[in-house]
């Protein structure tokens, strides 16, 4: 059959990070390809490629055997409709308004208003979605929004759709009508590029699967007999470059001990947890899965000492209690403008100032110690922390909390974007932290360094904690539970 | 529960409709307590008071609807009055003058528009520097004098005229309002317009050149002001170098306000109008209960606030739930 479209050697370099690394891949009318792959396998950036949104670093884009470049989504919407992860709609227009986005309905300059109304219930009602178009669309839920979103790219009858995790927020009975809709579109010629974390609808709807890891991809296959274990050792990567130094720390007394928190914001119920001193605990789980809520909720929540967040603190001087290095760390865990000495005094102003005068022989002294303890590189410690790479921008992150021994240290995604030997010093850092007895509470997504460096792990599932697990690990087993497996 | 459903309902209509509620109440105590506010020509004075801050808010609610931010209007349209007035007093013919007017403010906005979207300036810092360049150029045509002199009668009737005893300057108004609502509502123009402002990378996605509305918002902005300078030459029959400063801090509480009005939070040219006619109802009755200039001033800001809290707490309320 002939290929509607397809990749050759496509590349995208970011800053540090090959996203995408000379991907061959390719789609052919009449059927359902999946993409599957851990968080950061690369599976956004190749949809915003074909989208228009990114240009290729290398590599060429084929549409119905032509060579494309796309300079901006209008481009790529002549061929190619997207439907994104997060729904990218207009809050105060109407479903219909949102629908025609971009394509509105004119006569003579003026909207057509009522037609582009009609025409949008007619074609719900073609593909059987029961839907609102008339509130304005922050008034609606989340699954209604997805579905407006589907529709609007179903309108125009591109013949090539991209579904990016569809069914995020879409209620069971939602999601049937989707998989419905999906394999009519198949039967009738369209081709489709549907990505899901959720494996089991990946081996009920596709007729191919792709397995990225690390930007490459690692296979392709006919969903002939395929099982889910099969993919997850796809998706799992072989050990290659990084080190996990584990340095043996005196598992203590349980420092953090959680019990039936509840949190309604996030809707949190019922959590069950505890962290031991010299422990370091892992939070595996998806994107979305709740792990940085649970985090952020607990470190909030900690402050207005709760009966159920109980911390026992074991050494006489333990000031600082419990701190979080955030994931955002350019956003959250950084002010990037400032210096890095300004950065790393900011939380121990209190030790370093006399009746709030800053004493400059402390300050220096006390920089000096934890620029050399982390091995931040810096050409002075007046340079500001924007033009740092990232890894010293994670040090500088973590530096900040060094001046006080806290009891937890929680450690939300440390290691994403940071090169490979930045990261075994991060990994030290976490491993000397729990020497000196505090509790490691570490977020990942990367299995590798989780599995490597964990005394147990948490698997969280839907905004709860699925299951736990302790070393000997088994990497499937882990991977089935992330999933929402048994 | 069910009281609670009711509860909720009634909010919602109050935070819908509070702020029309508010005009019809604060137009009926001065109708009942101060002599004088309602007859028809008190009222038709009003409209005529209102009439070009009406016209420069509804510039400057194009600019707040792309979600930009234009500090130089007012002087603009000073620069703009000044202008008008040297080219008419110099003998040039006023259809003439206005159009190169109108282009210069046009110009104006598109110099705004293009450092915002192409050179990345904030549109808070690149419009304060482009108003105070306009004061600059003010001084320069004017010596900070007063332009004095005999103006044509054509030019003046659209300032002073009146066609069936409505003064023309009320029919302007309303046209400009008209046209913006419409343009905002019914056009393909609009919908980018709010689009734009609302989710700018949605627009994006959707292949809007977002880049383009959003210098389009800060030109009809300086348009609308170049305009109202026109008009205030015509209406004075004198340019004054400072004469349209006093439209900067109406026009935000007017839009301000608009922006509480059905929609909370969203700029909308009918909202503006119902800000502005707050504003003038306010400061006509005001002045003829004999209450202190001042306290125009204080009840002003008070009114600004006022709205900004409801939209501000309308925001948060959706961001918790």
């Amino acid at each position: 059959m002939t290929k509607i479209l397809e990749t050759r050697k496509l590349t995208k370099v970011f800053p540090g990070v090959k996203a995408v690394d000379e991907l061959d891949f390719d789609l052919e009318p009449g059927e359902i390809h999946a993409i599957v792959g851990e968080n950061g396998a690369g599976k956004s950036t190749l949809i915003k490629m074909l989208a228009g949104v990114y240009r290729p670093t290398s590599g060429t884009i084929i549409v119905q055997g032509e060579e494309r470049t796309f300079h901006n989504p209008r481009e790529a919407m002549e061929y190619i409709g997207v439907v994104y992860q997060e729904n990218e709609l207009i809050p105060y227009f109407s479903g219909y308004e949102n629908l025609f986005l971009g394509i509105e309905e004119t006569a003579s300059g003026l909207l057509k208003n009522e037609t582009m109304r009609e025409r949008a219930y007619a074609l719900a009602e073609e593909f059987n979605f029961e839907l609102d178009l008339d509130s304005e669309v922050r008034e609606l839920g989340a699954g209604q929004q997805t579905l407006i979103a589907i529709l609007k790219v179903l309108y125009e009858r591109l013949p090539i759709l991209i579904f990016d995790e569809p069914t995020a927020a879409l209620s069971y009975k939602e999601s049937e009508t989707l998989f419905e809709l999906l394999r009519d579109l198949r039967s009738k010629g369209f081709a489709i590029i549907y990505i899901s974390h959720h494996l089991t609808e990946v081996l009920d709807l596709a007729d191919r699967v792709t397995v990225l890891r690390d930007g490459k991809k690692v296979v392709t296959v006919q969903n002939e007999g395929l099982t889910e274990r099969q993919l997850i050792q796809y998706m799992i990567a072989r050990d290659i470059d990084v080190q996990y130094p584990k340095l043996e720390a005196n598992i203590g007394e349980t420092v953090l001990q959680v019990r039936d928190f509840s949190d309604k914001r996030y809707g949190f119920e019922d959590i069950n947890f505890h962290i031991r001193s010299g422990e370091i605990v892992g939070f595996a789980g998806l994107t979305g899965s709740g792990r940085t809520e649970l985090a952020k909720s607990i470190y909030r929540q900690f402050r207005k000492r709760p009966g159920n967040i109980q911390l026992t603190t074991h050494a006489a001087d333990r000031k600082r209690r419990m701190v979080l290095i955030p994931e955002n760390r350019r956003e959250e865990g950084v002010i990037l403008d400032l210096s890095v000495r300004e950065n790393l005094i900011l939380a121990s102003l209190d030790q370093l100032s006399h009746l709030g005068y800053l004493i400059e022989r402390g300050i220096v002294k006390y920089i000096g110690s934890i620029i050399e303890q982390l091995a931040i590189k810096v050409t002075s410690p007046a340079q500001s922390v924007r033009t740092l790479s990232g890894g010293n921008q994670q040090k500088v992150s973590i530096g900040k909390w060094m001046g006080e021994s806290c009891d937890v240290w929680i450690f939300d995604e440390p290691t994403q974007g940071i090169d490979v030997d930045t990261k075994t010093e991060i990994y030290t850092i976490m491993s000397q932290l729990a020497q000196q007895g505090s509790a490691i509470w570490f977020i990942s997504s990367d299995l590798r360094e989780l599995t490597s460096i964990c005394d147990r792990i948490y698997v969280m599932y839907d905004f709860a904690i699925a299951a736990e697990f302790t070393a000997p690990y088994e990497r499937e087993d882990i991977l089935t539970k992330m999933m929402g497996g048994d | 529960m069910k009281e609670r459903a009711m509860n909720s309902r009634f909010q919602q209509l109050l935070t819908k409709y509070g702020t029309i509620l508010a005009l019809v109440i604060v137009t009926l105590m001065f109708s009942l307590f101060v002599p004088g506010f309602v007859n028809s020509r008190n009222l038709l004075n009003i409209l005529r008071q209102v009439a070009l801050l009406a016209v420069i808010a509804e510039g400057f609610t194009m600019c707040l609807i792309v979600d930009e931010l234009d500090l130089s209007f007012a002087n603009v349209a000073s620069l703009a009055s000044v202008i008008a007035g040297a080219l008419i007093l110099g003998g040039m013919h006023p259809f003439l003058a206005i159009v190169i007017v109108l282009a210069v403010g046009a110009g104006i906005g598109l110099l705004n528009g293009l450092l915002v979207t192409k050179v990345g300036i904030p549109s808070l810092i690149t419009t304060l520097a482009m108003g105070i360049i306009s004061v600059g150029f003010i001084y320069m045509f004017t010596d900070g004098l007063s332009l004095y002199g005999a103006m044509p009668a054509g030019f003046l009737f659209l300032g002073r005229g009146s066609i069936a005893g409505i003064p023309f300057l009320v029919i302007i108004m309303f046209a400009v309002v008209l046209l913006a609502h419409v343009l905002v509502n019914k056009f393909k123009v609009g919908k980018y317009m709010q689009a734009t402002g609302a989710n700018v990378r949605a627009a994006r996605l959707a292949g809007i050149n977002t880049d383009f509305y959003k210098i389009l918002g800060l030109v009809l902005s300086s348009a609308g002001a170049a305009l109202t300078g026109i008009l205030l030459t015509s209406r004075l029959g004198t340019a004054n170098p400072e004469g349209a400063t006093g439209f900067m801090m109406d026009s935000f509480a007017s839009a301000l306000m608009g922006m509480t009005v059905l929609s909370i939070g969203r700029a909308k040219p009918l909202g503006t109008l119902v800000g502005v006619l707050m504003i003038g109802v306010i400061s006509n009755g005001m002045t003829l209960a004999g209450a202190p200039y001042y306290m125009q001033d204080i009840t002003k800001g008070v009114i600004i606030l006022l709205s900004v809290t409801i939209t501000s707490l309308q925001s948060k309320r959706q961001a918790d739930a």
